[in-house]
């Protein structure tokens, strides 16, 4: 054990591990900027030289009645949490559907078309009709219509995982359980959707942080009104012509903080899950 | 229940049918969602693009012209220019990030000190809001706060105006746009490089091959097919690209860095010509298709081979 220890130690490649901490460095430096422009006071951010003078100040004007973040906040959270259900309830009948039930060609045809189509059409394209279809249902400037949206633009891919996963639970599971007497239904939901948990997850990870980074159709589809979300928020605060760099950092501080720790800590997981499907295509 | 077990044989291929009813409706609510919201704005998307669209006092008028929409395109110098524009940009940043998530993780994966952080910080870019990232970035470049600027003047040197040069800006965008994507090439030839088989590696150190012809004559080939899906994505998603530029520069100076998206969004939401908007971007969605279609029937040759 020693031996092979000291063995390793020798082989550390100096350059190397120094242009990793070089690109370690590249990667955190906006985020590490944003992060103490946050705390800083409107002068000192102006201010040609470094002054570095702590201030919560940028924090209590987002939090001040006046202010839509709180509103904003509040939306971006119901957005993401409903497309995340939404996408997982659909996703997962489809993707187990596609997985084990063997539907008849006919039916999955069009569902492969569509899950590989849309991926590829730039969603600006989509915003007239999606705009008149949203305004057909009621649902313009709605924090419902732009779950719905955001679910529409995450199913194909989580499909596709869903699928994916449930590919790797062996038949012979379902069907034991099938002859057993399990009814179709109880299948599903006691046996083979608990194991397909693990799986849901990194679907559910990657789908809310899409859906919390969503911008185009959060503006298009809100204008900036009562259901417009955080991203829309941050982004009406860099076209101001006031300065309001102190603010525009602490949103961007607080839309971006719990996004970067949820991948800190659930990186194995979100890594495995994403990247699952693609290596073995 | 019970009976279901005894009469194994009748009730086996009742199941069937029952079953295919059952895989039938659990893809219907897909179907329904996206015939509603892909489906339907495409068809508008289409049928728009062959008609003359006015808005008065709130109200639609349509009226079929023909190709008339897509004449127009040639004649738009600043559509040829977006596209001109978004050609510079994809190609250079889907190059950029494939070699730079290339090398990176071929970096991390032969580091002793620094592995375990770089795999988990060089993904944290990817998750940032795009609107964020562009935040982000003007806080660094630009000319009256940036952080550059406040680096290049502590060391008394002139400040730099790269966002409101042409060429400086359209640097600005790509670079942000490598910082931004490059973790989504590294995840996935990181994926790529663990799944390889080490006893492969091995015998080609026992024959004496070196770290370097280990990765040219072995790694590299073996990666090729995932670096190729991952190049399409780039390709697709470089030419999706919007949010960034839409808050950094919008497509400014003078057009330097109006991609394709931002100059689409322009003529639907500020020109308000419908019509020729929904002909430009049907040709991208075109265009888009064939490249996927393209790489997907190359795919399948090769894996024919």
């Amino acid at each position: 054990m020693t031996m092979e220890k000291t063995a390793q130690k020798s082989k550390v490649n100096v350059p190397l591990e120094l242009s990793i901490f070089i690109a370690i460095v590249v990667t955190l430096i906006p985020i590490i900027w944003i992060a103490i422009l946050a705390f800083l006071p409107n002068k000192s951010i102006i201010g040609s030289s470094f002054d570095f003078s702590f201030w919560l100040g940028n924090f209590r004007t987002l939090a001040d009645p006046s202010q839509k973040f709180f509103r904003q906040v509040f939306n971006s959270l119901t957005i993401t949490f409903g497309t995340v259900i939404l996408t997982l309830v659909i996703g997962s009948g489809s993707g187990y559907s596609l997985s084990k039930l063997k539907p008849p060609k006919w039916a999955t045809t069009p569902v492969f078309i569509l899950a590989s189509f849309l991926p590829i059409v730039p969603p600006i394209t989509l915003v007239p009709g999606i705009y008149v279809t949203l305004t057909n249902l009621n649902l313009l400037g709605s924090v419902t219509g732009l779950v719905l949206v955001n679910t529409v633009f995450n199913l194909p891919f989580a499909i596709l995982m869903i699928k994916s996963y449930f590919d790797q639970i062996p038949d012979e599971l379902r069907e034991a359980a099938l002859v057993d007497g399990a009814s179709e239904k109880r299948v599903f939901f006691s046996i083979l959707l608990p194991l397909a948990k693990p799986g849901l997850g990194a679907v559910a990870i990657y789908v809310a942080i899409m859906a919390w980074n969503e911008f185009l159709m959060g503006l298009i589809m809100t204008t900036g009104g009562g259901a417009a979300p955080l991203t829309v928020g941050i982004a009406s605060l860099v076209q101001d012509y006031e300065v309001t760099f102190g603010q525009m950092s602490a949103s961007g501080f607080v839309a971006a903080i719990p996004i970067i720790i949820l991948t800190a800590v659930a990186s194995r997981q979100i890594v495995s899950g994403l990247t699952a499907g693609a290596v073995k295509s | 229940m019970k009976n279901a077990a005894v009469s194994g044989r009748t009730r086996g291929s009742f199941s069937l049918s029952g079953r295919r009813a059952t895989s039938v409706v659990a893809l219907l609510p897909f179907v329904l969602f996206l015939a509603v919201f892909a489906v339907y704005p495409l068809y508008e998307l289409l049928k728009l693009s062959f008609q003359e669209t006015e808005v008065l006092d709130g109200e639609f008028f349509s009226a079929f012209n023909g190709l008339d929409n897509f004449k127009k395109i040639p004649d738009d110098p600043l559509a040829i220019n977006s596209i001109k524009v978004t050609l510079v940009f994809s190609t250079l940043c889907v190059i950029l990030t494939l070699v730079a998530g290339t090398a990176g993780a071929l970096l991390v994966n032969s580091s002793r000190i620094f592995k375990s952080v770089a795999r988990n910080v060089f993904v944290w870019p990817a998750v940032v809001a795009p609107v964020v990232v562009s935040v982000m970035w003007l806080l660094i470049l630009d000319p009256t706060v940036g952080l550059i600027n406040k680096i290049l003047e502590t060391l008394g040197r002139e400040p730099q105006i790269w966002l409101n040069s042409k060429t400086g800006a359209l640097i600005s965008v790509i670079v942000v746009d490598v910082w931004h994507w490059t973790p989504v090439v590294f995840l996935f030839i990181y994926a790529g490089l663990n799944g390889i088989n080490q006893e492969i590696l091995e015998a080609g150190r026992v024959d004496g091959a070196s770290e370097s012809q280990l990765i040219r004559r072995i790694i590299l080939p073996i990666l090729l097919p995932t670096i190729a899906v991952i190049a399409v994505l780039r390709t697709i998603m470089s030419i999706k690209a919007f949010d960034e530029m839409y808050l950094l520069t919008k497509g400014g100076p003078e057009g330097a860095t109006s991609l394709i998206s931002l100059h689409i969004r322009k003529i639907f939401v500020e020109i308000l010509d419908f019509g020729y908007a929904s002909a430009l971007s049907l040709c991208i969605v075109v265009i888009l298709g064939l490249i996927v279609g393209i790489a997907y029937s190359l795919r399948r040759k090769n894996r024919s081979r």
